[in-house]
């Protein structure tokens, strides 16, 4: 399942200079570029971090949303790419307006913005008379489509045939190894995208989460909630009583004592067995679709059912951001990146510790 | 207008109005009973009776199961805040009206929950949830007061239009640097917080957060309570009620305390929360006629009863947490836009 560079197809790969690049976004525009970008803007929060990872440099990125910045400088990529301090962040508010005149002033030859959002997001870019690229965000296929608009537009389809293959290898093994499950046999599985102030949890509809819980041999404890995302109440949770909880990883504060210690939360069956995780930060956080995701199903199959997944998710990790980053991952970043200090006694977790 | 009723009538028609307050009374306990009875955790009525039977004879101890827990550390502190919060909105909305002559008039008109908005989510912004956001709404609530305060005071006398000119351009400012907040917030976290808090709900109700809740409310509530005769004073004409001897500008001041209190800790508590303040004491004057020492409790009863009710919806009818926000409003605005029109029927008719 290790994510590998094949290095012959990556030099029979590489265009020529001169060849003009062409490709429909989610928006369905099309694209043409003269010559692969070399100066990119990326206005969604993870695209800078998965723009890294497709040419494992920072060079071509000159322009993020501060949100993303400071997600990279947070995380171990800051420590990766030091670099990626100077690059600006003031191209966007982090609601994704763009502002035009900073955009111009870094003079990116490729824009990229949400898709769907509107005239208001994309127009001021257009008009500017720079080169757009629309992505939407949510499923696995999305996710594919988009990393691969970004590497053509790159002019490195080697490197994202490598990434891709990886995530449709891994997403292979676990449909096989789950394919006799029953439903009774699918722990029922509870994300919390908010679970500091108000409790939000995730729904069915184009929700990545509750995808990849189902492909790790779970099922959603909110499958009858229809939608993306709902705020939801303690006695729902308690109603609904699952059997694992993972937290996100956006809420910088937010520790399983969240849940451990909750007069309600910690009598259901996921507190009383251990079974509540912080979901980790890696190259950037593991909750939705990135650059990292299979890493995510790993980590996720193993504590879903440790009698069917046994990955070497250490291993996986180092392969992973050897090709991803070019870095060689340490035993303590690694402690970091999974909250080892934090969670390394709950149930099932010390798998994952160094041996 | 008393004298021409006849001695009969008019002893049945003050009987009719006596009868009012048990019912609402007993009103508001069905709501509350009801109210714990309903959730989405499934606890049968005679579990909830032994429940709370049990508590109340033994009041140390902590509950165990689940279903003790869902009952008296979720429901029961969730409903008395509902409640509390409900009564402390409307008598804010009753009192600020009695003062302004204006039944139109509610808690936003003194930019009191734009300032305790931008507080709260000021706090959230920063990372701060609990006893520090429900501090700085609060804090920011008063400030806003105390800015109107300020730019009213012209010339040594406070004039009613000056007040509801600067509440208007104060609630206009602080609206203005909530959507600086909004702006500026992190839309993967801070940003949704703030903005489900600003559309109002008890979801995160505890008993600590009603210990922290009631002393303001009940503050607030105990000051209008006291204060329920110069109403009737400060609603007369500006010139009657100085030559009755009031003096309209202080005691405007106290009401206007007593509203910050209330809202600015419900707002702290709760988020925003509108049209409270407005629809209640509106009903309760079509019951209860516009006497402040009547209009004062009924007001308070109605408003606990009306918000207990509408955040039963809201955690109930679907597994997500309606906004409350988002329920007084769509029920709120009908159903006043309905009280308008008999009300300006009748004082037409009259």
């Amino acid at each position: 399942m290790r994510l590998h560079l094949v290095l012959v197809a990556a030099l029979l790969a590489t265009p020529l200079a001169a060849d003009p690049i062409t490709f429909t976004d989610h928006e369905g525009r099309e694209v043409t570029l003269p010559s692969p970008a070399q100066r990119i803007a990326s206005i969604p929060i993870p695209m800078a971090s998965t723009l890294i990872a497709i040419d494992g440099a920072t060079d071509r990125l000159v322009g993020m949303n501060p949100t993303a910045k400071s997600a990279i400088m947070e995380g171990v990529l800051g420590r990766i790419f030091p670099e990626a301090r100077d690059i600006p962040s003031d191209i966007t508010a982090p609601n994704f307006i763009p502002n035009v005149e900073e955009l111009a002033r870094v003079n990116p030859d490729l824009v990229i913005q949400w898709a769907g959002r509107g005239p208001d997001y994309v127009d001021p870019i257009t008009n500017a008379g720079l080169n757009l690229m629309t992505i939407m965000y949510g499923t696995e296929e999305r996710t594919r489509e988009y990393m691969t608009m970004a590497a053509t537009a790159m002019g490195r389809p080697e490197r994202i045939e490598a990434l891709i293959d990886w995530r449709a290898q891994v997403q292979a093994d676990m449909e096989a190894r789950t394919a006799d499950l029953t439903n009774e046999d699918r722990p029922s599985v509870l994300y919390l995208l908010r679970a500091m102030e108000n409790l939000r949890a995730s729904g069915t509809e184009n929700n990545y989460n509750a995808w990849y819980h189902i492909l790790a041999g779970g099922r959603n404890a909110a499958e009858d909630m229809t939608g993306g995302w709902a705020d939801i109440n303690l006695e729902q949770i308690a109603a609904w009583n699952p059997d694992v909880i993972f937290l996100n990883s956006f809420e910088a504060d937010l520790t399983i004592d969240r849940i451990m210690d909750d007069p309600i939360l910690s009598l259901t069956n996921a507190a009383q067995s251990g079974r509540v995780y912080k979901m980790p930060l890696g190259g950037y956080r593991w909750d939705p679709p990135n650059q990292e995701s299979p890493l995510t199903w790993m980590w996720t199959a193993n504590l879903l059912h440790p009698d069917r997944f046994d990955y070497d998710l250490r291993a996986e990790m180092r392969s992973a951001y050897r090709v991803l980053y070019n870095y060689e991952l340490t035993d303590a970043d690694i402690d970091e990146i999974l909250w080892m200090d934090m969670q390394g006694g709950q149930a099932n977790y010390a798998q994952f510790a160094a041996q | 207008m008393s004298a021409a009723l006849d001695e009969a009538p008019r002893r049945a028609w003050l009987s009719l109005r006596l009868g009012v307050f048990p019912a609402m009374v007993g009103g508001l306990a069905l709501a509350m009973l009801y109210a714990i009875s309903a959730g989405r955790f499934d606890v049968p009525w005679t579990r909830i009776i032994e429940i709370l039977w049990a508590r109340a004879w033994d009041l140390s101890g902590n509950p165990e199961a689940m279903d003790e827990r869902i009952v008296e550390l979720v429901r029961l502190p969730r409903v008395l805040l509902a409640a509390m919060s409900g009564a402390a909105l409307a008598v804010g909305g009753a009192a600020l009206q009695g003062v302004f002559r204006n039944p139109l008039v509610s808690p936003q008109i003194l930019g009191i929950s734009q300032g305790g908005a931008f507080g709260g989510a000021l706090a959230i912004l920063l990372g701060y949830h609990g006893v520090v956001l429900l501090g700085m709404s609060f804090v920011f609530g008063l400030a806003a007061l105390l800015l109107v305060g300020l730019l009213s005071h012209i010339n040594g006398r406070t004039e009613i239009l000056t007040v509801i000119l600067a509440g208007m351009i104060v609630g206009a400012f602080f609206a203005a640097l909530v959507s600086v907040l909004q702006f500026i917030a992190d839309p993967n976290t801070s940003l949704p917080a703030i903005v489900y808090w600003l559309m109002g709900s008890f979801s995160t109700a505890t008993w600590a957060r009603l210990g922290l809740a009631v002393p303001g409310m009940m503050l607030g509530l105990v000051l209008v309570w006291a204060l329920r005769y110069r109403l009737n004073l400060l609603s007369l004409d500006e010139a009657e009620a100085r030559s009755l001897g009031v003096n309209p500008d202080r005691e405007r001041w106290f009401i206007f305390i007593a509203a910050t209190l209330m809202t600015g800790t419900s707002v702290a508590v709760a988020g925003v929360i509108g049209w409270i303040g407005l629809v209640v004491p509106h009903a309760a004057r079509l019951v209860v006629g516009d006497d402040h020492r009547r209009l004062i409790p009924a007001s308070a009863l109605l408003g606990a009863a009306y918000l207990v009710v509408i955040d039963t919806f809201a955690r109930t009818l679907t597994a997500a947490e309606i906004p409350l926000g988002v329920l007084t409003a769509l029920i709120g605005a009908p159903v006043f836009a309905v009280l308008l029109r008999q009300h300006f029927r009748r004082a037409g008719a009259g």
